[in-house]
């Protein structure tokens, strides 16, 4: 890890951002700024894009089920066997060649498109893409609509029916609000480059990366390059949505 | 919502000038004037030695912090901004040892004590949790924690009872 001097770079960059904003912020009085640069710029990576590549051909059922709990432990929520209408950020698809009977499972999730059908139908703008890629619902701004799920070609958003508790800190959730994969945004936000979404860190395992997350817009990151190498597939390529999530061996 | 904002306002003012410290007339005074409703107490933070700001300040804007914030966090992806409520809950109304703690319709919720007086009903906690980081996500988790509490330890649940009255102290 510390040979890699881009990220060495990168990461005292955002110190640096962090610190500049709090030395320039000055006080006149409790409360009253007479000038406040905002902490913000140093949350969010602008020139990044984040996707993943997750090689069907390294997951087993086992895998893809590790990646739903991991996910459900992650950020709280639960789906009732059989529920049709329960939160489900990612879940487990089949494929099965009816001829020879190969099965293949994928996990299934928000594919963080580069042009967001959810994005363009949503009447509040609560569905929306931050600038690093990531679609994300604010809820703060959803109104419930469920247009976006409508919309969303990969069936990857869910609605909340009813009153929650115990949600976790770093996953808001409640009744009457739309939601789906957020590509572990708190990590992201975190991390940056290095983050491994939980749904990652519950199969890779020595090394292996069959779920590896990087930044899309960098040649130089292990997804560009394992792109260049080995291709990737987008599903539903054809509508051309370009999505952030690529799917090898399919 | 500007007719909440204001009452809520009207409603912190009155506690800023009922409970300042070192003015026990004025808070006898704010009684009187509102009958025999108790002017709430809110339990003080646990884990730090002063709020993100003072306090006067604090009754009178959260709800503009929280607000400003809350994009920051959502669309530009800050996560370390001192005014995150998660923050607040990690103070104000930690997890104890055995992952126990107040919720928001309990009426001792650091929150739900002066929203309860002021009449003045949120949301947040449909949705967010009403309770700190627990200690096991302390560690995972930590980018919510602020800077200026970093090296501050969760106190034992003792502490908490206490504040909140459940068991005899000072």
């Amino acid at each position: 890890m510390a040979t890699n001097p881009g990220k060495l770079l990168q990461s005292s960059r955002r110190d640096f951002l962090k610190g500049t904003a709090a030395v320039a912020t000055i006080l006149i009085a409790p409360g009253i700024f007479l000038y406040k640069t905002g902490q913000a710029a140093a949350g969010l990576e602008r020139e990044a894009r984040w996707g993943m590549l997750i090689d069907t051909n390294a997951l087993s059922e086992a895998d893809v089920d590790a990646c739903v709990s991991a996910c459900q432990r992650e950020h709280g929520w639960q789906t009732a066997e059989g529920s049709r209408t329960d939160a489900q950020w990612v879940r487990k698809l089949r494929l099965e060649e009816p001829e020879t009977g190969h099965q293949k499972f994928l996990p299934m999730m928000c594919q963080h498109c580069e042009s967001p059908p959810c994005v363009d139908v949503c009447p509040t703008g609560a569905s929306f893409k931050r600038a690093d890629g990531i679609v994300l619902v604010d809820r703060h701004t959803c109104i419930g609509c469920r247009y976006c799920m409508m919309a969303c070609p990969y069936k990857a958003r869910s609605f909340i029916h009813e009153n929650l508790k115990d949600q976790l800190p770093v996953a808001p959730r409640g009744k009457g609000t739309v939601e789906s994969c957020t590509m572990c945004v708190h990590r992201v936000d975190r991390d940056g480059a290095d983050a491994v979404p939980a749904c990652a860190e519950a199969v890779n395992r020595n090394d292996s990366k069959a779920i590896l997350f990087g930044n899309l817009n960098d040649p130089q990151s292990e997804i560009s390059r394992r792109l260049r190498e080995l291709g990737g597939t987008r599903l539903r390529a054809d509508m051309g949505l370009n999505p952030g999530v690529r799917y090898q061996g399919l | 919502m500007p007719m909440l904002k204001s009452k809520l306002r009207f409603a912190m003012l009155v506690c800023v000038l009922g409970l300042l410290p070192g003015a026990p007339g004025a808070a006898e005074q704010a009684r009187s004037q509102f009958g025999n409703i108790a002017i709430p107490d809110p339990a003080k933070p646990l884990s730090a030695d002063k709020c993100v700001e003072p306090v006067e300040i604090m009754r009178r804007d959260h709800m503009e912090f929280l607000l400003h914030q809350r994009d920051e966090t959502v669309i530009d992806g800050e996560r370390g901004s001192k005014y995150s409520l998660v923050g607040c809950m990690n103070c104000h109304n930690p997890a104890g040892a055995d992952g126990k703690v107040v919720r928001y319709e309990d009426p001792q919720h650091f929150c739900a004590e002066c929203h309860a007086y002021a009449s003045v009903r949120i949301d947040c906690f449909e949705c967010h949790a009403d309770r700190g980081l627990l200690q096991s996500q302390q560690g995972r988790l930590d980018m919510h924690a602020p800077a200026w509490k970093a090296s501050a330890a969760v106190p034992p649940t003792s502490t908490l009872q206490r504040r909140l009255g459940t068991v005899d102290g000072d």
